[in-house]
């Protein structure tokens, strides 16, 4: 389904601009879609535990930031401090949620705005440039020419987490978790520990996200995120995961994500003034949960 | 709608109040309902009485309008009509009083009361408090209730607030200008002896004014209370009894039908204990809802807990699982301490539990057979992290075909199985690992035909004689006694006490009930 919807795009913007489909653009959308592909994909695992995580944007956000003021003095080891550092920050909010057994809803909501008054403080509101890129660049760079290093490693990271998930027991207890949690419980599955599991996966990809999005800015922002977090739940919801938990994959954010990137670029072509783009997410995250859940209805009641 | 057809002859009996007529209802794999008929006159009590199973609760939701038969008809006063919802079944006459209260906490009576059917006391949109009270007030004394209809619902006794949803329920003679009919669905499991007698002495003087369907599983109730007793079983009516003068066994018998005499319970399949070290051996257990519960099960052993609803055994049950969290105790395996922090260090102990809700709490209904089977044991399945798919089914379909087990595929939703085969797949999630050494049944053949149940109750049998110590919470007396090796009667969340239950000297259910109440 998400596969139909994303190549009913790249015809229609073909069609209605012909300039569209050259390498070109294709390279520019993808690499415009690789910081979304990894915020949702992170994020995917805890809608599939039948939770959700609202602060991936803020937590990207702070994570550019720290990014950007770590890296004079860090260098290469700045990266993955970064990630370590929201990889923390994803797996604290997970403890809480469990812990203190308040839904991950409120939790992350509490701490997207703690995250993002943190990346005001520490940035003292202001872009925080990059000077020396030189071990951030590497993002920058082309594979077999043509691809986009970005791209690439999210689709990477994409691969490398639903591989995991795939080949171990994760699949089923998350699964469980997210259709129903009393039963995972009762069955004996690590339930809390596949929560916390998925928010810490969530805040490194959020983390790594943010490298991203450094490399190709050059510069941290304590805002810099923040437009990601509807179009990275716009993704997971038009990918076809069901907002419920349970049912639903990486693959399919990692689809969503290129139909909400290819929306996005396609709104100017067609001549819609990007003002709209906010009314368009909205949109499509109410239709897609209303597919979405219609469709798990039929398939419970068959 | 409700217009009657043509009259009985006056030399005849009077038109039934209510009249059922060959009701059907299926659900996926089971028939509830299989030819239902069922007759309440005019100004009597009739009992309606089965085993869980027996299609008690589909038959009451299909008076209410909850549920739409598959086929047969219902008559008010000889009409035939069609129950779409509650509000329909209200139309006509016909409430029911829920199991589960269905009161708003923090609303007064009088809310409750005239809730959904505000008739005056609503004036464009906005309460007029002085008429609601005054209706309300209406309603309680025809229940001659002396409960003050300002009082909040959360501050009555539960029988207070059982008389609130009588008067409650009364309001549908509003509706229709005939005497209601009143249906009660066990409304005293949770009442206390006393109470109970204030309840009977309310649904006789409803007698007056209405026509009454009693039902709970307590014979003796029953026999108490009501004019005549339907008995149900396998979602057909098996007989039609007058309460004067019957004799509770000759009921019990109708309920259980001759096939529960043909060792149902495949006793000569029951082998003698040794006794030895217990398995599970328990002592001073407390918690929130049970006190000192001491608690020996030897391997091979299959004891029941039996208790009256409060009786704080699903709780111990839990406790055993790591589910409740107790105050005091120990709890040994094998003379091992063991504590029980969290289902997961139950599992590592070896302890299995079928939890009673068996579609909310015990599968995950959308995930395949193979899912669900394997859920728990990881290393039967796996190499180092990693699932291997051809070990996980060649272990999957050697129980799906141990236990016979009836699904398409391995890799069919769980949902799509009948509950019978729902129930085994669950079983066999705690057997794959071959590590198991105490099961905690909490009632595993509720909701089951009894075909299913027999072959639960095979299953039980043979994991008793491959050294598996059991706890069965069952779900009827009769279960119990026939199942059990020993039972544990609980009583207000303490053990009471303890039965000896061998093939061939087995206690009556009278019994047990003495110490249970």
């Amino acid at each position: 389904m998400p596969l139909i919807a994303l190549v009913g795009l790249v015809v229609a913007l073909t069609v209605a601009d012909p300039d569209f489909l050259t390498l070109r653009s294709l390279t520019a959308v993808s690499r415009t879609a690789a910081p979304l592909i990894v915020l949702a994909a992170g994020a995917t695992l805890i809608v599939l535990c039948g939770g959700i995580d609202l602060s991936i944007a803020a937590l990207a956000s702070l994570s550019t930031v720290l990014l950007a003021l770590w890296l004079p003095d860090l260098g290469g080891l700045a990266t993955p401090v970064v990630i370590a550092v929201a990889a923390a920050i994803g797996a604290v909010q997970g403890l809480a949620h469990v812990l203190l057994r308040i839904p991950s809803f409120i939790v992350t909501l509490g701490g997207m705005s703690i995250l993002s008054a943190v990346a005001l403080v520490v940035s003292g509101a202001g872009t925080v440039r990059v000077v020396d890129d030189s071990t951030v660049k590497w993002l920058e760079l082309y594979v077999a020419g043509y691809v986009p290093m970005s791209a690439a490693m999210a689709l990477l990271v994409v691969a490398l987490i639903a591989a995991v998930v795939k080949a171990t027991p994760l699949h089923s207890w998350i699964s469980a978790t997210g259709y129903s949690e009393s039963a995972a419980r009762l069955a004996g599955t690590p339930v809390d520990l596949v929560k916390i599991g998925a928010f810490c996966v969530s805040g490194a990809c959020a983390g790594f996200a943010a490298v991203m999005l450094v490399s190709r800015q050059f510069s941290g922002g304590p805002t810099m995120a923040d437009n990601l977090l509807l179009p990275a739940v716009a993704a997971i919801v038009v990918g076809g995961t069901a907002i419920t938990g349970g049912h639903g994959s990486l693959w399919r954010s990692l689809a969503g994500a290129l139909v909400v990137t290819l929306l996005r670029v396609g709104l100017p072509i067609v001549g819609v003034p990007s003002a709209y783009e906010q009314i368009l997410y909205g949109v499509i995250i109410v239709v897609a949960v209303a597919l979405t859940l219609d469709w798990s209805k039929v398939s419970i009641i068959k | 709608m409700s217009v009657p057809a043509e009259r009985e002859p006056a030399t005849s009996a009077p038109v039934p109040a209510l009249e059922v007529r060959g009701l059907v209802k299926h659900y996926p794999g089971v028939k509830a309902l299989d030819g239902v008929d069922l007759v309440v006159r005019q100004h009597e009590v009739l009992g309606l009485a089965g085993e869980n199973g027996a299609g008690k609760s589909t038959l009451l939701k299909a008076l209410v309008g909850l549920v739409t038969p598959d086929a047969g008809e219902i008559y008010v006063r000889g009409g035939a009509v069609k129950l779409r919802s509650v509000v329909e079944a209200a139309n006509h006459g016909i409430g029911m009083v829920f199991q589960e209260q269905s009161l708003v906490p923090n609303l007064t009576a009088a809310e409750n009361i005239l809730l959904g059917s505000e008739g005056a006391a609503v004036r464009r949109g906005v309460y007029r408090w002085d008429v609601m009270r005054r209706l309300a007030q209406e309603q309680l004394d025809k229940i001659g209730s002396k409960i003050d209809p300002l009082a909040r619902t959360d501050t009555l006794s539960f029988a207070d607030r059982q008389m609130v949803e009588i008067a409650k329920v009364l309001r549908i003679e509003q509706r229709s200008q005939h005497p209601p009919v009143i249906i009660l669905d066990e409304p005293t499991s949770v009442l206390e002896s006393k109470e109970i007698d204030t309840l009977f002495a309310q649904i006789r003087r409803l007698r007056e004014f209405a026509s009454v369907v009693f039902v709970s599983h307590r014979l003796d109730e029953v026999l108490d209370v009501c004019d005549r007793v339907t008995v149900l079983r396998g979602g057909q009516s098996v007989g039609e009894v007058a309460t004067a003068g019957a004799v509770p066994r000759e009921l019990h018998r109708m309920m259980i039908g001759s096939t529960g005499s043909d060792d149902h319970y495949h006793e000569n399949a029951a082998e003698p204990v040794e006794a030895e070290q217990p398995r599970l051996s328990v002592r001073g257990l407390s918690g929130k809802s049970f006190r000192d519960i001491d608690l020996d099960v030897a391997a091979g052993e299959i004891v029941a807990i039996v208790g009256v609803h409060g009786s704080g055994r699903e709780d111990v049950c839990r406790a055993l699982f790591g589910i409740e969290p107790t105050s005091a105790g120990e709890i040994r395996m094998d003379g091992k301490k063991i504590s029980l922090p969290n289902t997961r260090a139950a599992c590592a102990a070896g302890i299995g539990y079928v939890p009673a809700e068996r579609k909310i709490e015990g599968m995950v209904g959308p995930m395949s057979v193979a899912e669900n089977m394997t859920l728990t044991k990881q290393k039967a399945r796996c190499a180092g992290p990693f699932v291997v798919p051809k070990k996980q089914a060649g272990l999957v379909d050697r129980w799906i075909e141990r236990l016979s087990i009836r699904t398409p595929t391995r890799d069919t939703a769980i949902q799509r199985l009948s509950g019978g085969n729902q129930q085994k797949v669950v079983l066999a999630r705690w057997l794959i690992g071959g590590d198991i050494r105490l099961l905690l049944l909490d009632h595993p053949t509720r909701g089951l035909d009894i075909g299913a149940r027999s072959e639960v109750y095979r299953l039980m049998r043979e994991l008793a004689a491959s050294g598996v110590a059991t706890v069965l919470l069952a779900d009827s007396l009769e279960e119990a006694i026939g199942m059990a090796d020993r039972i544990l009667v609980m009583n207000d969340g303490r053990v009471a006490t303890e039965v000896g239950c061998p093939s061939g000297g087995k206690p009556s259910p009278l019994d047990l009930v003495k110490e249970m109440v």
